[in-house]
């Protein structure tokens, strides 16, 4: 049996009879007293999110999933089709599993895809994506004494995110995966 | 946060950034006319903490003469502020770096992390709830706020703060009486009840906090800042026991948006119960198979000297505050240069 230490994001739990992949997790030291892993996981049938708190070094019965570098090839219905870049063995995951992690996709970027039972089950991004900006408004004068002002523009994926207004059709722009946030010019 | 090219293109991280320098700017002046003074105590420790699930960053120091010393970087400067106010210090406070070992460095969580701690001697918790709110009122009269913001929710921080005891909050959020939950046996069936996974090894506070971390924390503080106090005796190592009702310690946090913001103590100054608690953690340690070392003696003989006084303190995670007062993201967004933007992961 493994324990906590071993929990990471994309892991399978065997909990109560059920397999859920883990979403996110996280250390807590309420006080200084014992740590625990916060864990956030998701029913692989049902996709319903669930949050069990272990103490920290606790047995979990984690099953094995072989983790691979994949690269995102294109959206086919309701799945995402990747692509093993040494193998070149393709495999396409439900965008359920995906939930809101979907957005970020863009042909030709790696991804980790958890693999359990020859199914995928779980997706990691990398913490920074780099997209070009294919549609932006252009800045309006005078709106920039906040020091804070945004707007929202269209990445070459589809995706929407607020950036400064400084930033320009055509650009190149880094967004973090973790917060939703324009981080900074790519 | 934010590497330097983050700061220079992208005005919210560097209106962040430039929140933080005000906010740290605030600290000290509220301090400082409160009648504190700053105290500024070793990073690197001979004898650092004894807490068993806590694990400080080792350092080795040479000398000129090639020896070698082994030290551990400070996961808080308790003891270090402990040990001034027996030297005679009444007010003091500390603005500082500490480190913990073995824990995540991605998202939400950083190795490397600022605490205020601040005491008072004489004081009591009620001392230090008022400081509290005090301190975060002023620094967002600074930022021109009433209010904080987390998860991107707004919670009003206007009118005088809330002060709850657990026991209120066990009937409240679980329809339970904390007084009937204060041995692990049937602490452990309402963990039970409520989904969560026990084992054997389970110690009583374990089980309590499988179930208060899922159960209660993420509602605490929605719509206003909440202080707890009052946590079961048996959890509180460094604090004493409630005068009313022994079998409570007198401990408090403050939660803001489900967020853990500060932990206080009103502390322990017995010596001789101290040692035997620190002993204790030192085999809980070693039976965990973590490094151990020796209990810092100089802490046990200043709890001698401070025996017959009362002294409270708190630990307050600066960065948590900033993310409040600023509405940014996570932690890693408010500290620059952070380790999980040095190793790019």
């Amino acid at each position: 049996m493994l324990s906590t230490a071993d929990i990471r994001k994309g892991a399978v739990i065997h909990h109560n009879n059920d397999l859920y992949a883990v979403v996110d997790f996280q250390h807590v030291n309420p006080g200084k007293g014992a740590a625990f892993t916060r864990t956030r996981m998701k029913h692989l049938g049902s996709g319903k999110v669930i949050e069990i708190t272990y103490k920290s070094g606790e047995a979990v019965d984690i099953v094995s999933v072989e983790f691979q570098t994949m690269r995102y090839l294109y959206k086919a219905g309701d799945n995402f089709a990747f692509m093993n870049n040494t193998t070149y063995e393709q495999i396409e995951m439900n965008g359920d599993l995906i939930g809101d992690d979907a957005k970020y996709l863009k042909e030709g970027i790696d991804v980790i895809i958890g693999i359990y039972e020859g199914i995928p089950v779980s997706i990691q991004l990398p913490k920074k994506i780099t997209y070009k900006v294919v549609e932006a408004p252009p800045a309006v004068k005078g709106d920039s004494a906040g020091g804070n002002v945004t707007k929202e523009i269209v990445c070459d994926n589809g995706l929407h995110v607020q950036v400064p207004i400084f930033i320009k059709e055509g650009e190149e722009i880094l967004v973090n995966t973790e917060t939703g946030q324009y981080s900074a010019r790519a | 946060m934010s590497s330097w090219k983050e700061l220079k293109e992208n005005p919210r991280l560097k209106k962040i950034h430039d929140d933080r320098i005000i906010i740290l700017k605030s600290i000290r002046e509220f301090f400082w006319s409160e009648g504190f003074v700053e105290a500024e105590t070793p990073l690197a420790l001979r004898f650092p903490g004894q807490e068993p699930y806590l694990s400080p960053v080792p350092v080795r120091l040479t000398d000129a003469g090639k020896n070698i010393y082994y030290f551990h970087l400070r996961t808080s400067p308790e003891f270090a502020l402990k040990k001034l106010l027996g030297a005679g210090y009444k007010k003091i406070f500390e603005i500082g770096k500490c480190f913990r070992n073995n824990e995540d460095i991605h998202g939400t969580h950083s190795p490397e992390f600022t605490m205020i701690e601040w005491y008072r001697c004489p004081g009591s918790l009620e001392d230090i709830m008022t400081d509290t709110e005090k301190l975060f009122k002023k620094i967002l009269k600074k930022l021109g706020k009433d209010s904080v913001e987390y998860n991107g929710k707004e919670i009003p921080a206007r009118g005088k703060w809330k002060r709850v005891s657990m026991k209120k909050l066990f009937q409240k959020y679980l329809k339970a009486d904390l007084d009937e939950y204060l041995e692990i046996e049937p602490l452990k069936k309402l963990a039970e009840k409520f989904g969560q996974t026990t084992s054997a090894a389970d110690e009583y506070e374990d089980v309590f906090f499988k179930i208060f971390l899922n159960e209660i924390e993420p509602k605490l503080g929605i719509d206003k800042p909440i202080f707890v106090y009052d946590y079961p005796a048996r959890m509180c190592s460094l604090s004493k026991l409630s005068v009313s009702d022994s079998r409570y310690a007198e401990r408090f946090e403050l939660y803001i948006g489900g967020l853990e913001v500060a932990n206080a103590f009103g502390e322990l100054l017995d010596p001789v119960e101290q040692e035997r608690r620190l002993e204790a953690d030192q085999a809980l340690r070693q039976k965990l198979g973590r490094e151990t070392w020796a209990v810092d003696q100089e802490f046990i003989s200043v709890l001698a000297s401070l025996k017959e006084k009362n002294a409270a303190g708190i630990a307050l995670g600066l960065d948590r505050m900033v993310v409040l007062c600023t509405g940014a993201k996570d932690i890693n967004e408010v500290i620059f240069s952070n380790i999980s933007d040095q190793l790019a992961i």
